[in-house]
């Protein structure tokens, strides 16, 4: 009998540190839950060719869809290399978060022929069949490299992309071998702009390079103040890019002098876009920012009351943006009115995609939300959800 | 941004980041002296936690008693219980309103060192949010992780096991007594344990930029600790405590573990003579059955 009461008492002795335990891990799991921005998620945009959309899921997989009859298609998920440990999440190649080992997706996929290129959080480039989305090669095909937070750009001969490394990478775009590689001070989380031959990209050392894409050389640099991660934009001899010093710059490609620079009040994170001769430019400061291209004069802005992060897209006489908070607006070029198109209610980073007035947003969730920009119908989104 | 992130997440995290600013772009600097800087703002806090613990402790003796004189009338004890408080002049949850009022102090700023790491993409866009409009908080991110040759994004085996060792030594050094009751002295002796413990998984899990919090943040409680008890529970414990009536006394144990049934010739052997200072060495003093003890005084 006394046993028994005694061995109740240890038992309950037990529980009481178990809750307590299980408390502090409560406590300490709560506390670092409520910090977004632990895990790689990705925020992949999408890529129309030959009426397919191609996107990185956040499962780690491309994924295309046919948008005549919506039948999708998923490519073998991307590999993690090594894993997020215990109860942490960590970004390690592998983008894994406490056991999960989806390996997140940054980078729009690029297309040129018949296939499909995307670089992962593993440090891995891939080359698919655009028909059947089957590997038809990896770079590099042993062990991986730091993460890619980028896109890769084609010219259907040459595949160019950069990642954690610092480094600007040309890949043989149908055998994936390297041609040549140009190292920067530091990461690169930016896509490539590909312009007559010119490679255009930004790096957290500050600098903006010019490359030749032929060999890898450098044609000149420009220095500002901050990190730079947009992905350029170049139109009528300037190339446009923003920098965490908050100026949006434009740079004369021919010798990489500055023409002018305008300035946010935070980053200019995302890509900014030319539309019947006006730059619009959408700033974390919430703001869209309409310049002109050639001398960076303002000529309206727009408070679209959260953070611009994602690219926006030009359908017919409108520009589509969305905010960080899944609000899409359109805002006409003609009279500059803003109009709200649809409120998701789900983190939007990624780019945005257009295609025959259709507006694709990628949400934080596993689906693509869309919205007709000319008649303003909101459309049943497109599941990305594997089958398997 | 709601009330929390707006009054105590978002100072914090762009005073965190003119710290780094100062002090070079050195984050790893920043942690430390902005944790020191937290600590003491927060000595008032700290020392009255501290002292309230020790009294409490100090009570431990006189609980015990109680406890055993009013075991069974629980209504009782803590009537009992609560004037001796009173008598002390210890207030029980004094400590525990303390540590509340602490407590989303620290968590902000283990949260504000997670967000100021960025270690995902999506950790620095989110940090954006947070960014007051200085010019040199923009231009600074993302901050320079490397600090003694680590990166703090990542996990650091070293710093996760000072992270125990660390917290363990406060923990010791807070103990300044043992409970009376058994069983309370073998959960403070799991606890003693487990918390370092697990401190050290969740510092194997999570970038080493919060580690190195932990570890600064352990290093200048114990600091403060030694101002406030001294080494207290690190101290070495007599094996035994005796009563001053019992000064000079010797007396025989009987605690000894009884094993199997032995013949009265062994009987001798579980019997110890010990004085206040400890074992009496059992070769001079021992009884051993058999053998005469006066046989040498009885040959002269």
């Amino acid at each position: 009998m006394r046993k028994r009461t005694d061995s109740k008492k240890r038992r309950g002795h037990v529980l009481k540190l178990g809750l307590l335990a299980a408390m502090l891990i409560i406590i300490v799991g709560v506390s670092l839950g409520c910090v977004g921005g632990l895990t790689p998620i990705g925020w992949s945009g999408g890529k129309v060719a030959d009426g397919t959309l191609f996107v990185g899921s956040k499962e780690g997989r491309l994924v295309a869809i046919d948008l005549a009859d919506e039948s999708r298609l998923w490519a073998e998920p991307l590999s993690p290399d090594g894993g997020g440990g215990g109860f942490g999440c960590l970004p390690v190649a592998g983008g894994g978060c406490g056991g999960s080992n989806k390996v997140a997706i940054y980078g729009t996929p690029a297309v040129a022929g018949d296939l499909v290129y995307i670089a992962g959080y593993n440090g891995k480039i891939y080359a698919y069949n655009a028909d059947n989305l089957a590997t038809r090669w990896v770079y590099p095909r042993e062990g991986n490299l730091e993460p890619f937070a980028g896109g890769a750009v084609t010219d259907g001969t040459s595949l160019y992309i950069a990642g954690n490394e610092g480094k600007l990478y040309a890949l043989d775009a149908v055998t994936g071998d390297k041609l040549w590689e140009y190292e920067t001070g530091d990461k690169i989380w930016s896509t490539p702009a590909l312009s007559d031959g010119v490679l255009y990209i930004g790096s957290f050392d500050k600098k903006f390079y010019a490359i030749n894409a032929a060999d890898g050389t450098l044609k000149w640099t420009y220095q500002t103040e901050g990190t730079i991660v947009t992905t350029p934009l170049v139109a009528d001899g300037l190339v446009y890019f923003g920098s965490f010093d908050r100026y949006l710059y434009a740079v004369n490609i021919a010798d990489g002098s500055l023409k002018w620079r305008f300035m946010g009040q935070n980053w200019f994170w995302a890509m900014p876009l030319i539309h019947e001769g006006a730059l619009y430019a959408g700033c974390l400061d919430k703001q869209v920012y309409v310049l002109n291209p050639a001398s960076g004069a303002e000529i309206a802005s727009f408070d679209l009351g959260g953070q611009v992060a994602s690219s926006p897209v030009a359908v017919d006489k409108y520009v589509v943006f969305a905010t960080r908070k899944g609000v899409v607006f359109s805002i006409d070029t003609v009279s500059h009115q803003l109009k709200q198109l649809a409120d998701y209610e789900k983190d939007v980073d990624g780019p945005l995609t257009a295609y025959e007035g259709i507006v694709y947003v990628h949400t934080s969730e596993l689906a693509l939300e869309r919205v007709n920009v000319l008649t303003g119908a909101i459309l049943s989104p497109i599941s990305l959800e594997s089958q398997s | 941004m709601n009330a929390w992130e707006l009054i105590i997440q978002q100072p914090l995290i762009n005073v965190l980041i003119v710290v780094a600013d100062a002090l070079g772009n050195n984050f790893g600097l920043a942690i430390i002296a902005l944790t020191i800087f937290v600590n003491i703002c927060m000595l008032p806090l700290t020392l009255s936690q501290l002292r309230s613990t020790r009294a409490m402790q100090a009570l431990q003796p006189k609980i015990a008693e109680l406890q055993k004189k009013y075991g069974k009338d629980k209504q009782k004890l803590a009537q009992e219980q609560m004037r001796l408080y009173k008598e002390s002049g210890v207030k029980p949850a004094g400590c525990a309103i303390t540590l509340i009022i602490q407590m989303p102090v620290w968590i902000a700023l283990y949260q504000a060192i997670m967000l100021s790491l960025a270690v995902a993409p999506e950790g620095l866009l989110n940090l954006s949010r947070y960014l007051y409009n200085w010019s040199q908080v923009f231009a600074i991110l993302p901050l320079n992780r490397e600090f003694l040759g680590m990166n703090l994004a990542d996990q650091n085996f070293i710093l996760a096991i000072l992270v125990g060792v660390t917290m363990w030594i406060q923990q010791k050094m807070s103990t300044t007594t043992t409970p009376a009751d058994p069983k309370q002295a073998q959960q403070s002796q799991l606890m003693l344990w487990m918390m370092p413990m697990m401190f050290t998984l969740l510092a194997l899990s999570f970038p080493s930029g919060l580690a190195l919090y932990w570890v600064v943040n352990s290093i200048v409680r114990i600091v403060m600790q030694y101002r406030v008890t001294g080494w207290g529970g690190l101290r070495r414990q007599p094996r035994t405590e005796t009563a001053p009536a019992d000064k000079g006394k010797k007396y025989v144990d009987f605690k000894a573990p009884m094993g199997e049934k032995r013949s009265t010739d062994d009987v001798g052997a579980d019997i110890v003579i010990r004085d206040e200072k400890g074992l009496i060495k059992p070769d001079k003093k021992r009884y051993l059955p058999g053998r005469d003890r006066n046989m040498k005084k009885r040959k002269k």
